[in-house]
């Protein structure tokens, strides 16, 4: 009697888990991104086309879930953090070329993949934070390795994607052995063991552990607007490294549609809404990050940091060179 | 014993479950098997050595910490005259209810240097900056192990507590009369026969430990775990992330079977349990230092950390959060629910079925099902992917050749995943509370029920259930808290717009911003504290 | 009157013991038969197996001309309309007495599962606590439950495992000798494990005497005390002390003189034991130049009967060790001292010789 309950009971979770999300108009996004980041936009994609978005979200793992679902998975699209994964995505053949002339028009050349596998949708600049207490100063990447900021230096782990990328760019720039000797330096610097967010570094600046970060563009927007971290961002400037020379290291965050999409056309439709003016200018109003349209303006506050030089270097080039960068960062024992 | 009943049917399903429950991990150990040796050499003359060596750290400080802050609290408790032990004695089980991560951020917030603790410090003695002092830093491997021995500490608490009330009075009056003071009697008497308790406790805190993934990367201390992350996530290398799982999770099986073997044959327990203890009589100071001790525990385990939490709850919540609260808190609910209903049914099974069937094997059934619980809940999800995954093609392809349209991604995608990950991975506790439940039953009432005409159903339904109520009641809240804390393989396997109150407060945590999830959290706590005040009342009814 | 419960050439091994080996027993309705022997002996085997808990290895079971269990088929336990009353009662500590009487009558209605309740309970005197817990009654009023527990549902046969051993020995004999009785009105037909004979006599029709998983003598308790057929019988039921002898032609040597035998078939020159029970002896203490010492006294004892002494014969090595004797049980008025020599003989009396295995 118990196990016939219980059986029953099991049977019909099942069904309500499988069916309830059959429902006719959706589509079903894998996100990198985090929720709060993305949902004003899909909210505003719902009421305009009907079309029900679903989203899984997690920080790690994502493309490793769906390489294991296969061809029955039932992700859609892909919004990701990091060009890497984009291109990971890609060389596994899990993702399908989109031939849409919204995207491609409405993209920059050099944010998008010449096969159309992925598509870029905001760019971020791997910005350096400095102190106030130290004054306006001019920073290279470089620079992080120099001994006058023995001990002055905080990061995250140099595992995190956005390190990992910035690594990347720079065994491209300068070779392996180069960027070896600079992570070394770079971790003798270090005011303590790489931890925490980009948004803890900041902190940690303004808790006087540090003087110099590595945080992304968009986390300084988004602390002058919390209540309780405006103060640690308000000890800091933001810093556009190599403006005298290559230009700031640059990524993007991106989107491509699964190989086996089984909602393809709202999967394409949720995609050109992404690139579309209001779409885009939600980007840059609430999340602060640069809108890859360049006929989109960024925020004001945004603005007020001013404009800087861009690297030029391919974004292939990075996603290329992602696993040397890893066995590079063990090998200086980065994050030990 | 002779064992009743040989059903073959129950034979059968035991099996089929034990084996189910297995799967992911034969999963594992079978992927390791192609794992490439270049990746490894690398590993290995990189990282993999200080990892592996934080994680025998770590695994050591924590045992350590939790053996000395419950062995000897359970002694102040048991065995001595200090005021307020009826309060202390449930108010040190409290710390149990928080999940780790949890317990890292609170104390991290207050004591680092821009925290409440430091910025005072500062303010009376007039320091600058953090050069002008030593303050200690709580993001450290140290600090991770004192973490983690706060929550745990509480296992070897209950347990030896337990242990040290379940004694033979008379064996003390013996050794009071062969001329040993009671204190002495305490160091040799008490405490050897309290070992293998302790023994049991030590290796549930030690695979908790080791289970950890939020705490230790909340506070950077990179351990295997962190190698398995790595592997599988940073270089994609399934197949080395595999073998390095396969080792972490033989470790941990090694450890438990050492301390099954260490313990076999040393049970003891008294059937004069009720006989007046003589108590060993401190003095006001020495008093005042057991008390101190005991309460400095409930504070910084439990009442810190809450209150902590409801302040920051009071600031920074509003209404609208109230809402996603309760979606949140729904999911958490239906996934613990079905959790800890799966497990304690799966757990009756195998217990009645090691009860009462003649199976020369009877016993093997319930260890086997019980393994999942060393398994870190990352690697769990990891080895579900690959176990699920395969399943739910097969299916598909079945489904498509009998005509059927593709049903998708019914067991992978779904809340299946994560119940069943949640079931293996809890399931050693469900085991253990029923089995312990059942072998409190008189081994003549399974034979009273087939005397009196009565069949093998009617036997379970109107004997061994009622009797285990309270048990099964136990067991199920017990998994049911366990499920609710879960974090690592919720967050790979969630399906589609699915948060639960631990995910979102991990989240939350990973940006920093806990105050914004602090009334799930209470939530979470509040839930935990159940099965606490539960047990604590079934202890004092025994 | 055909037998309700026969057992033939029953044999059971457990773990590569052998626990029973060729058993044969039949029990007439309406008998109730103690079954005593040492512990381990294989009694709460035998139960079980007739109860069905235990699977045989060999031999027939039937129980009312049915045959219940062969070497293969097995009828199980609850078809078999036998019930127990186990060592520790096993009372259900979730249900209340009256629950726990009815547990066993789920066939039949409601109406009649109360009727049959209510005659149990007042049959046992149990009325009162009709609607209390197990923990709440004494050990003597948890028998009681269990029997009328067992006797509910009518069985054809009722074992009882040591049913009395947890019962305070004054209550002991009342207890049994009620219970007894009610067994007889519903003409119930019982097995009974106990390793005290004592309680044989008062609670059993029939004994039987078990060695070593073999039934040894089975028959009417006065009749196996008077002609015990062994030694292991007579020793366990501890009938008497022992007398080694020798045995040569009509008559037996040992140290207490030489005793004639009228008829035996007895095996010649062998060493044979002679039972011999305390009013067998004659003990003297006086010394004249009849009659010599040929026992020291080794331990005393009061009684209400008078002193109770253990002699021993003494070490002589003129005398042939085979047929020292050691612990003989003798009552006496006379007051001796320990290590006291004394003169035993023994009155003629139908002598009883065995021989002991090894």
């Amino acid at each position: 009697m118990l196990r016939k309950a219980f059986i029953t009971m099991c049977v019909s979770l099942f069904c309500l888990i499988t069916f309830s999300s059959s429902a006719s108009e959706m589509v079903n996004v894998y996100s990198y991104r985090q929720p709060f980041l993305v949902e004003p936009l899909f909210e505003q994609f719902t009421k305009q086309s009907g079309v029900k978005v679903n989203v899984v979200f997690a920080k790690k793992g994502m493309a490793e879930r769906l390489a294991r679902e296969g061809k029955y998975s039932p992700a859609d699209i892909l919004l990701t953090t990091d060009i890497s994964r984009l291109i990971e995505l890609r060389d596994k053949d899990l993702v399908q070329p989109v031939n849409s002339s919204i995207l491609s028009h409405a993209i920059p050349t050099q944010y998008q993949a010449q096969d159309n596998t992925w598509f870029a949708l905001t760019t971020r600049v791997r910005n350096i934070y400095s102190a106030k207490r130290l004054g306006r100063i001019d920073l290279n990447y470089e620079d992080l390795a120099d001994e006058k900021y023995k001990g002055r230096v905080c990061t995250r782990s140099g595992k995190h994607p956005y390190n990992v990328a910035l690594v990347a760019s720079m065994v491209s720039e300068h070779g392996e052995a180069y960027t070896l000797n600079w992570l070394k330096k770079v971790k003798k610097n270090l005011a303590r063991k790489p931890q925490g967010s980009d948004r803890g570094q900041v902190q940690a600046i303004h808790q006087k552990l540090c003087d110099i970060s590595l945080g992304n563009s968009y986390y300084f927007g988004k602390m002058l607007n919390d209540k309780k971290q405006k103060v640690w961002a308000d000890e800091v400037y933001i810093n556009f490294p190599n403006q005298n020379n290559r230009g700031a290291h640059i990524n993007i965050s991106g989107v491509a549609m699964a190989k086996y999409a089984p909602n393809a056309k709202n999967a394409q439709a949720l995609m050109e809404f992404l690139v579309s003016k209001p779409a885009q200018e939600l980007y840059a109003k609430t999340n602060m990050e640069y809108p890859v349209r360049e006929d989109v303006a960024v925020s004001k506050l945004v603005a007020s940091w001013g404009n800087y030089n861009v690297d030029d270097l391919a974004l292939e080039e990075i996603a290329k060179h992602r696993k040397t960068a890893l066995k590079l960062l063990d090998q200086a024992q980065f994050d030990l | 014993m002779i064992a009743l009943y040989n059903n073959k049917r129950w034979k059968l399903s035991s099996y089929v479950i034990a084996l189910v429950l297995i799967l992911p991990m034969l999963v594992m150990l079978v992927g390791s098997v192609s794992a490439s040796t270049k990746l490894f050499s690398h590993l290995w003359q990189t990282v993999l050595p200080s990892y592996l060596a934080n994680t025998l750290l770590l695994a050591f400080w924590v045992v350590l910490l939790a053996l000395f802050f419950g062995v000897l609290s359970a002694s102040i408790i048991t065995q001595t005259n200090i005021v307020f032990k009826q309060y202390l004695r449930w108010l040190l089980l409290l710390p149990l209810s928080m999940p780790a991560y949890l317990v890292a951020y609170l104390y991290t917030d207050l004591f680092d240097y821009a925290g409440p603790v430091q910025r005072i410090l500062r303010s009376w003695f007039d320091w600058q900056t953090p050069n002008d002092y030593w303050f200690f830093d709580i993001r450290t491997l140290p600090g991770a192990a004192l973490m983690l021995a706060l929550v745990l500490f509480p296992y070897v608490y209950m347990l030896t507590r337990g242990a040290l009330e379940h004694q033979d009075q008379n064996l003390f009056r013996a050794s009071r009369l062969l001329g040993l003071t009671a204190k002495q009697s305490f160091f040799s008497v008490a405490l050897p026969l309290a070992r293998p308790a302790i023994a049991v406790s030590a290796s549930l805190v030690l695979m908790e430990t080791l289970a950890d993934f939020a705490t230790v990367q909340y506070f950077s201390v990179n351990t295997l775990t962190t190698a398995i992350y790595d592997t599988w996530l940073g270089y994609g290398d399934l197949a080395a992330a595999n073998t390095l799982a396969s080792i972490l999770v033989l470790i941990i099986l090694f450890v438990v079977l050492a301390e099954q073997r260490s313990r076999s044959g040393v049970t003891h327990q008294s059937a004069r349990p009720s006989l007046k203890r003589e108590l060993i009589q401190l003095s006001v100071g020495q008093q005042l230092l057991a008390s101190l001790f005991c309460w400095s525990l409930v504070v910084s385990g439990f009442l810190l950390p809450i209150v902590l939490l409801i302040i920051m709850a009071v600031q920074y919540s509003d209404i609208t959060q109230l809402s996603a609260l309760i979606l949140t808190g729904m999911n958490s609910l239906k996934i613990s629910f079905f959790a800890a209903t799966t497990a304690v049914f799966i757990a009756l099974l195998l217990g009645l079925y090691q009860r009462l069937h003649t199976d020369k094997y009877r016993k093997i059934p319930l260890q086997v099902s019980g393994f999942g619980y060393a398994v870190p809940g990352t690697v769990l999800a990891m080895a579900m992917l690959s176990t699920l995954g395969p399943l739910d093609h097969w299916l598909n392809r079945a489904g498509e050749l009998l005509g059927f349209s593709a049903p998708g991604l019914i067991l992978s995608g779904s809340l299946f995943a994560i119940v069943f990950a949640l079931v293996v991975r809890f399931s050693a506790i469900a085991n253990g509370t029923i089995t312990s439940g059942i072998t409190q039953i008189p081994q003549s009432l399974d034979y009273a029920p087939a005397s009196l005409g009565v069949n093998l159903l009617g036997s379970i339904t109107k004997v061994h259930l009622p009797i285990l109520t309270p048990t099964i009641l136990m067991a199920w809240l017990l998994v049911f808290v366990e499920a609710m804390k879960e974090l690592p393989a919720v967050l790979l396997l969630r399906p589609f717009n699915f948060e639960t109150l631990s995910s979102q407060i991990y989240q939350l945590i990973s940006n920093e911003m806990l105050e914004q999830g602090a009334l799930g959290a209470i939530l979470i706590v509040l839930f935990g504290l159940l099965p606490i005040v539960l047990l604590n009342k079934n202890k004092e009814r025994v | 009157m055909s037998a309700l419960l026969s057992i033939e050439q029953l044999s059971i091994t457990l773990k590569e013991r052998n626990i029973i080996s060729m058993l044969n027993l039949s029990l007439n309705e309406g008998d109730i038969l103690g079954l005593v022997g040492a512990s381990g002996c294989g009694k709460t085997t035998l139960l079980n197996v007739i109860a069905g808990f235990i699977k045989p290895n060999g031999g027939r079971v039937f129980i009312d001309d049915h045959l219940i269990s062969d070497g293969e088929h097995c009828l199980s336990a609850e078809q078999r309309q036998v019930g127990m009353i186990f060592q520790d009662y096993a009372l259900f500590p979730h249900l209340t007495v009256k629950e726990n009487i009815a547990f066993g009558l789920s066939k039949l209605s409601k109406a009649e599962q109360l009727e049959q309740v209510d005659r149990l309970l007042s049959l046992l005197k149990l009325s009162d606590y009709r609607d209390s817990y197990i923990q709440q009654l004494s050990g003597g009023q948890q028998q009681r439950v269990a029997i009328a527990r067992a006797l509910a549902p009518e069985p054809k046969l009722l074992l009882l495992d040591e049913p009395f051993s947890n019962i305070d020995a004054r209550l002991r004999n009342e207890l049994m000798l009620e219970i007894r009785q009610l067994l007889k009105r519903f003409n119930t037909t019982a097995i009974f494990v106990t390793h005290n004979k004592d309680e044989v006599f008062t609670f059993a029709d029939k004994m039987a005497v078990m060695v070593q998983g073999r039934l040894l003598q089975i028959g009417a308790p006065s009749i196996i005390c008077q002609q015990p057929n062994s030694y292991q019988v007579a020793d366990f039921l501890q009938l008497g002390s022992w007398l080694p002898c020798q045995v040569k032609h009509k008559s037996a040597q040992s140290l207490l003189g030489k005793v004639t035998l009228v008829t035996h078939d007895l095996k010649q020159e062998d060493l044979l034991y002679l039972l011999v029970k305390p009013s067998h002896l004659r003990l003297k203490v006086s010394i004249d130049e009849n009659s010599y010492p040929n026992a020291e006294v080794e331990y005393i004892s009061v009684t209400e009967q008078g002193y109770h002494y253990y002699v021993s014969s003494i070490n002589d090595p003129t005398k042939s060790e085979l047929l020292s004797f050691y612990k003989l049980s003798v009552y006496s008025d006379i007051e001796l001292s320990l290590k006291q020599k004394v003169t035993l003989s023994i009155r003629p009396h139908e002598y009883l010789f065995f021989s002991r295995p090894d």
